[in-house]
This record gives C-alpha cells, structure tokens and sequence, in this order.
C-alpha cells in the first residue's frame, strides 16, 4: 500500500499549499464593489476568465466516457471530477478517491472514494458510479480510451470502494485517472445530451455555441471550492493562431494557448505574459527499421547517417524562429528515462552521414519516398529535401491529403514522414506510444527484443528499476536511430495582468484550476 | 405572376436535388478514413471499425445517400461527425449570423453604389474618374486583406471595434455593431465597387435614351430626372450585379468569418471541410442552394415590380 503512504503525505502538503493559496485568494479577490460570487468557503471568486482554446470537444461531445484530453482538457475538467488529481508536476492527489492501493501483483486497483459528492442533478457519486464510467471509459470511441486498455474490469466493493482489475499491471494507470480517463459523469445522464458531472463549473448551454464558445458558471456547492476560481469561464475556440492573436491584442482574452510562432514579441508588447513549456518534439519519424518498404532505412548506419544529416539548429531556427530546444530523443525532460548527454549525438555533420551511407554500401545515396501534407509548412520539406541531397539521399515528394495523412502514416504505407509528436510524462506511456511492437507511432510494428525487455520492466519493476531500465531504453532508440529529433517546441501560454498560470507537465493545455486570479 | 412563381420553384427544387446529390457523391470521393481521423491516431482499429459502424461509413455509398436523403426531405439532417451537435441546431444559429452579416453588407453595398454611381454618371469630369479608380481598386484587393486591415487598424490599434467574436444584435445593438461593423465593411467594399460601376454605366445608358430628352424639355429638374426615372430603369442590371454579389459575399464570408473568428456558415464550412463532416457539410449546402434560389426568385420579382416590361415578358 506504498501509494497509499505518498497520496497521505501529498495531501498533507496539497492542503497546506492550497490553503495559502487559498488565503491569497481572498486577499486578491475583485473590485469589492464588483458582484463576484463566493464559493462554498466563502473565498471571493473572480468574475470572470476569457479563455482562448484551440480545439472545440469534438467527435465525443460532452460525454465523458468519449471526450478527448490534450486541447481539450479544460472543457472535461470544468464539468467533470477525477478519481484522482494530478498536480503541475504530475504527483497524485486525492480527489474523489481519498485513497489508493495496489495489491502486490499491481493488477488489482483499490480505491477509496469520498461519500459527500454529489452530482449537479443530486445524484450521489458512490463506487457503482466510478465503475460504471470506468468501463464506459474503456469501451467508449475516446481518443485516449487505450488509456484503459488494460482495464479487466471494475466493480463497487461496497458504495465507498471501487476495485479495478487489470489484465496486466499499468504503471500509468493511476495518471490517466487523473485525466480524462478518470471523469465521472452522473449515471442519470448517460443517455442525455446534458452533461452532469460534479465538477466545479456547469455549461451554461444557453450561451454556448456548439464549435465556437461555451460558457460555464461555477457550480455553487462545489465540493472542493479551492480548485474553482472563477464565477464564470467563457471558452472561445480560435482555429486560426492569426485570429487568436488578434483576440489578445484586442484585449478580449485573460489567458489563451498559443500555437504559432510569429506575433510572440506583439502579445508579450500588449502586455501579456508568456508561459513557455516544451511539449512536443518535431523531426522526422523513421518507420521502415526493417527495410520493407525502402531498403536503406533496414540499416541502422543509414538511419544514423540521416540524423547527421540534418542541421538541427538551422531547422530550430528557420521553422520555428529559434523558440525550441535541440533534441536527438523522443524522451521529455520530465520523464524518467531522459539523459541530457543524449541531446547531442547526432550533431549536424554531413561529412559523418556520407561515411556512414558509404559503409552500408550507399556511397552514390539513393532515393526515397517522402509524404508532405498542407498542414506541415512546406519549408521544412524544402529544408530537409535540402539537406538530405547534400548527403546524397534524393526525398521523392509526394503531398497527401490532408485526411489522409494519419492513415497513411499509421498504416505502414511510407517508410519516414514528418510529424509533431507529444512528449508523454511518463517512460511507460512513451514506450506504449511510440516503441512498442503494437505502439501507433511504431507504424511497421517493428519487433526487437531489446526494446520489449526494457518494455516489460518499466511495467512490471519497481520504481528504481523502471526508471534504469527507461534510461537504458532511450539509449538504445537514440543508437538505433529509430526516429530523427530535431527540437522540442515550445509551447505558450499566455496570460494577461490579472492572470496567472501553472503549466502541467505532460499536457499541452494546462489544467483549468492552475488558471488563477492574481493575487496582489 | 402565379404560375411565374411555381416554375422558379419547381426549377429550384429540381436545382436543390442536382446540386446536393452531386455534392454527395463528390464528398464520397475525397472522404478519405473519416473515422480514423475523428477519433486521433492512438485509436485502435477496433475502434475505428465502430466508429465506422457507427456513422454508416460501413454501408454501400447509395444506401447512405438514401439514408441521407430521406432524412433530408423530412427536415432531418442528422448529427454533425465532429461535435455529435444535431445539424438543424448547427446550422439555424450560424446561419442568422452570417445573413445578419451578409445582407447588411449588400444594402450598405446597393445604398453605397447607387450614391457613388449616380454621382459619377450625374457629375461627370474628376468625380467620376475618382469615383472610377476608387471602384477599380476596392474590386481589386482582396476582401481578407481588407479584413486583416480593419482588425489590424480599426479595431488594435485605434480600438474603436472588437477585433474577433460576435455578438447577436437580440442581446446588445451596441455590442453588435462593435462585432459586425468591420466584417460589414470588409464584405461591403467589394460590393460598393462592383455595383457601383454597373450603376454608373446603365445610368449613362439612360440618360442617352429619347425619354431623357423629353423629360428635360418638359422641364423636370435633373434630380427628378435622375432619381425617378433614370435610377429606376437603370436598376434592373444593378440588381443582377448585386445578387451575384450577395452570392459572391456568401463565399467571401468563409474568409472574412475567419479572419474575425465569427460563428458563422463561413466559418463552419471551414472547420467541417477539414474534419470531413459529411452531414454538416450537406446541410451547409442545402443552405447555400435554398437562399441563392429565393434571393433570385426575389430579385426576378423586384425586376418585374420594377420594370413592367419584365413582368409582361
């Protein structure tokens, strides 16, 4: 019950932090004469926050058991609790679970959950309804609902005690609860369109409108007003950056994500204040490790020989304006696995990736189909073509339909592509992505050994053990040049004067209770 | 006039049919793996396959069209593939948006090129050659480039609009205008310069004609002249150019709704194009094919209310 041990000291701490917080709060609140509300400790809430988002909730709505994460994330957060809470360094607090344990085979999950919640339709929150949304969860079309793959069942040990079993152990499990796999919807609205959680905010469905803003009103008998904030939360969706960024030039948002890279100096100039958080890695994936489609890529030193290739630096400046950091793995900061000696071993050096294609017996180079698609700029294509004709490796371009680019990527149908890919937050959820031999991202499933051991021991090992067997893990992907990193971008998030932010590792967007007023 | 009515809308129902149904088939062409794509690459294929199930993508093509169809003709369009949102509910909201926009900017575009056409052609000499070049370069630059100026300026800058978003003139006249006055403005100014052109030229035509004449040598002042008889037989190709306007501003509104980040049909078109929301997309287009058949309907009957030889022909 080791977890059990942690959840108790991090909650001692979670309170402690969260009353200071809290005591600011008050402090901070708005104008005194303003009609801010109060939560249910009587702590003033600020009237109002303008969020710019950059996904509407999409295919899945608001049904919890298909919502998506990511960019979404604050659209399922504002309505729904988790089982658990994680905070902005992903350590995990209780929530609607007040206490966890695994057996010692990790593949039984006993969680005790809170008996004051209820929905906002009055309906209690108990074991019957976490487990429930667990299986729907799992069953459901969520983009993310591989989340609970390992999900054998889940069953209410009595009203306060839900017990999860797993077909095998899940070291993210836990993490996932605490994202969209974790929201609790009112079993009472499963067949409803009307979303029912427990969460700290309610959508006000009258002043929404569906792919373009939501607005939400703070649940007033919120369980745990210390993570709602705001009286008020109105969600516009910006699908263009240009639009976004003319939102908050235009004084019309407190605080949005912004994804493009131009413009940066004109925001901070209106006053804004940029959170920055490396997020994903950019660069080439190389899929074809076994030669199946092109036979060069079936050798390592060829593979290698394109990480040399590319000037990393160069691409960090010319497609990103210099706002990222040069990498050579698919391992984050922040995930255990990560070695900052690894960044540099594949430094731009053209002459070495002739040596290498030489000694694999492509001394003349050879060519290679290549897939662009709109949404890439096409300068990276222009630069990398580039680059890689330097060293002698033709790229035979070939644009793909924009709706087609998944499909043909994941279906093994190229052998490289270029891709944005998320730094997960932790080494099972990268090895689950990305390198295992069922991993999407690993498109030709390619089999190794190897990469299954180290696999096998992040899932089933203790923390020490997975934690060298992750470092060993990127090592030997980095060697294997399995995929061809050039920068982790940089992700930012905005705030204005009376705003502040703590971004969440491992999630693009961060979470809406680390969205706050200012204290003064 | 009766049976004048019936055979437009007889032609409209059958132009509805032609254009809906060739849309159908072309979306199908290009849809590519929709359900992979709604659902994000970590989906599994056991997923994507009930995804498909779901939507019907596993049903043979003309089944699907029926399936479409019938739903259609009892008012059913069924629920968008990316936000689940009915269609109806989709489309009744954007639509009020964007023909608020739309119809604004083709009045504020006719009252703009009858004042500007009827002063060039009445004037004459460097009015009209100014009014002329000035014509030439609003038909010339881009509405979004327009657009991206307004916001840029008028409403960053000076601060006097809002540069995105929207409000409904139900909620707040003033919040409205402060919304729609650039997107007006940046659809309107092709509309001026076009129209204004056609005005200009009829209203020459016109006042060459013999009943001008006659009209001076009994006397009538040449503002009565121009402004009941000249402007009135001078409206009938204006009105034209001024219904393919409102057609054309019905596609500038795709950009001009992204540039200001308005919940319109524009915009929609844009964000369901991508996603490969076939029922959105249908719906868009039914839309689009009903109101460019009324408004012609209604402009062949303002012709006729108009212009007497027209109702006779």
């Amino acid at each position: 019950m080791k977890f059990s041990y942690r959840a108790a000291a991090l909650t001692a701490v979670g309170v402690l932090a969260l009353a200071a917080c809290s005591s600011t709060d008050n402090d901070s609140g708005a104008d005194p004469s303003s009609s801010a509300a109060t939560s249910e400790t009587g702590a003033a809430l600020a009237p109002l926050l303008n969020l710019g988002v950059v996904d509407s909730p999409g295919q899945g709505g608001f049904v919890a058991a298909d919502m998506s994460f990511a960019t979404k994330a604050p659209y399922g957060q504002a309505i729904y609790d988790t089982l658990v809470r994680a905070t902005p360094s992903n350590l995990l607090e209780p929530s609607l679970a007040t206490d966890w344990g695994y057996d010692t085979s990790k593949t039984e999950l006993t969680l005790k959950l809170r008996d004051d919640v209820k929905f906002t339709d009055g309906t209690d929150f108990n074991a019957d309804a976490a487990a429930q949304n667990i299986l729907r969860f799992r069953d459901g079309s969520a983009e993310n609902a591989n989340w609970l793959a390992n999900v054998a069942d889940a069953v209410a040990e009595d009203a306060q005690t839900l017990v999860i079993t797993l077909s095998a152990p899940d070291p993210a499990l836990l993490l996932n609860l605490s994202r969209a796999a974790g929201y609790q919807q009112s079993p009472a609205s499963f067949d409803s369109d009307t979303p029912v959680g427990s969460g700290p905010y309610i959508l006000d469905e009258t002043q929404s409108v569906v792919d373009a803003s939501y607005v939400f009103d703070a649940n007033p008998d919120y369980w745990a007003p210390d993570y709602q904030h705001y009286d008020e939360i109105a969600m516009t969706v910006f699908d263009d950056p240009v639009s976004m960024q003319n939102a908050l030039m235009g004084d019309q948002l407190d605080a949005a994500l912004f994804t493009g890279y131009q413009g940066f100096d004109q925001i901070e100039g209106a006053g804004y204040t940029a959170h920055e958080y490396a997020q994903d890695w950019e660069g080439l994936l190389l899929f074809d490790r076994t030669g199946q489609l092109s036979e060069p890529m079936g050798d390592v030193r060829v593979r290698q020989a394109i990480n040399f290739a590319i000037d990393k630096e160069g691409l960090l400046e010319g497609l990103a304006g210099g706002r990222g950091e040069v990498t050579t793995q698919v391992f984050g900061k922040e995930t255990p696995g990560y070695d900052a000696e690894l960044e540099y071993a594949y430094p731009y050096d053209p002459e070495k990736a002739k040596s290498l294609l030489a000694e694999a017996g492509y001394a003349d180079g050879f060519t290679i189909d290549f897939p662009t698609v709109s949404f890439v700029p096409q300068a990276t294509f222009d630069l990398v073509g580039q680059q890689l004709a330097e060293v002698g490796i033709t790229a035979n371009f070939t644009d793909i339909a924009p709706q087609d680019y998944f499909p043909t990527m994941l279906g093994g149908s190229v052998a490289l592509a270029s891709f944005r890919l998320e730094q997960p937050a932790t080494a099972w959820e990268t090895y689950s992505l990305e390198l295992s031999q069922g991993a999407p991202w690993n498109a030709f499933h390619t089999p190794d050994d190897t990469v299954a051991g180290y696999g096998e021991t992040i899932q089933t090992g203790s923390d020490a053990d997975s934690a060298a067997a992750a470092a060993e893990l990127n090592k030997y992907i980095v060697d294997q040049a399995w995929f061809n990193p050039w920068y982790r971008t940089i992700t930012t998030f905005y705030t204005d004067a009376e705003t502040d932010v703590t971004p969440q590792v491992g999630n693009v967007y961060p979470y809406l209770w680390n969205i706050v007023p200012v204290t003064n | 006039m009766g049976r004048f009515i019936a055979r437009r809308i007889v032609a409209g129902i059958s132009l509805l049919f032609v254009i809906t149904s060739a849309a159908y088939f072309l979306l199908y062409l290009s849809g590519g793996d929709v359900a992979r794509n709604l659902l994000g690459p970590t989906a599994t294929d056991a997923q994507v396959a009930a995804k498909a199930t779901e939507l019907g993508l596993d049903q043979p093509l003309l089944t699907r069209y029926w399936d479409w169809l019938s739903g259609a003709l009892t008012g059913d369009f069924g629920n968008s593939w990316a936000s689940r949102a009915p269609v109806t509910e989709l489309l009744s909201g954007r639509v009020a948006v964007t023909l608020t926009i739309v119809v604004a900017a083709v009045i504020v575009s006719g009252i703009g090129a009858v004042i500007l056409g009827s002063l060039a052609s009445s004037r004459g000499g460097w009015v009209d050659r100014t009014i002329q070049v000035a014509s030439l370069v609003g038909a010339a630059v881009p509405g979004f480039l327009i657009a991206m100026v307004l916001v840029l300026v008028v409403a960053i800058n000076l601060g006097w609009f809002e540069p995105t978003g929207y409000i409904n003139p139900s909620t707040s006249i003033t919040g409205w205008l402060s919304t729609a006055v650039l997107p007006i403005t940046a659809l309107a100014v092709a509309g001026v310069a076009g129209v204004t052109q056609q005005v200009r030229g009829s209203m020459l035509d016109e006042r060459r004609k013999d009943y001008v004449r006659t009209l001076e040598c009994r006397g009538l002042s040449s503002r009565t002249i121009t402004y009941q008889h000249v402007l009135r037989n001078a409206s009938g190709p204006a009105l034209n150019v001024l219904a393919l306007m409102f057609v054309a501003m019905l596609g500038g509104a795709v950009v001009v709704e992204q540039v200001f980040s308005i919940p319109g049909l524009g915009k929609l078109t844009v964000t369901s194009t991508l996603s490969s929301d076939v029922p959105v997309i249908m719906g868009i287009v039914v839309v689009t094919v009903v109101l460019v058949v009324i408004l012609n309907l209604l402009i062949d009957l303002l012709q006729a209310w108009l212009n007497p030889k027209v109702r006779l022909s």
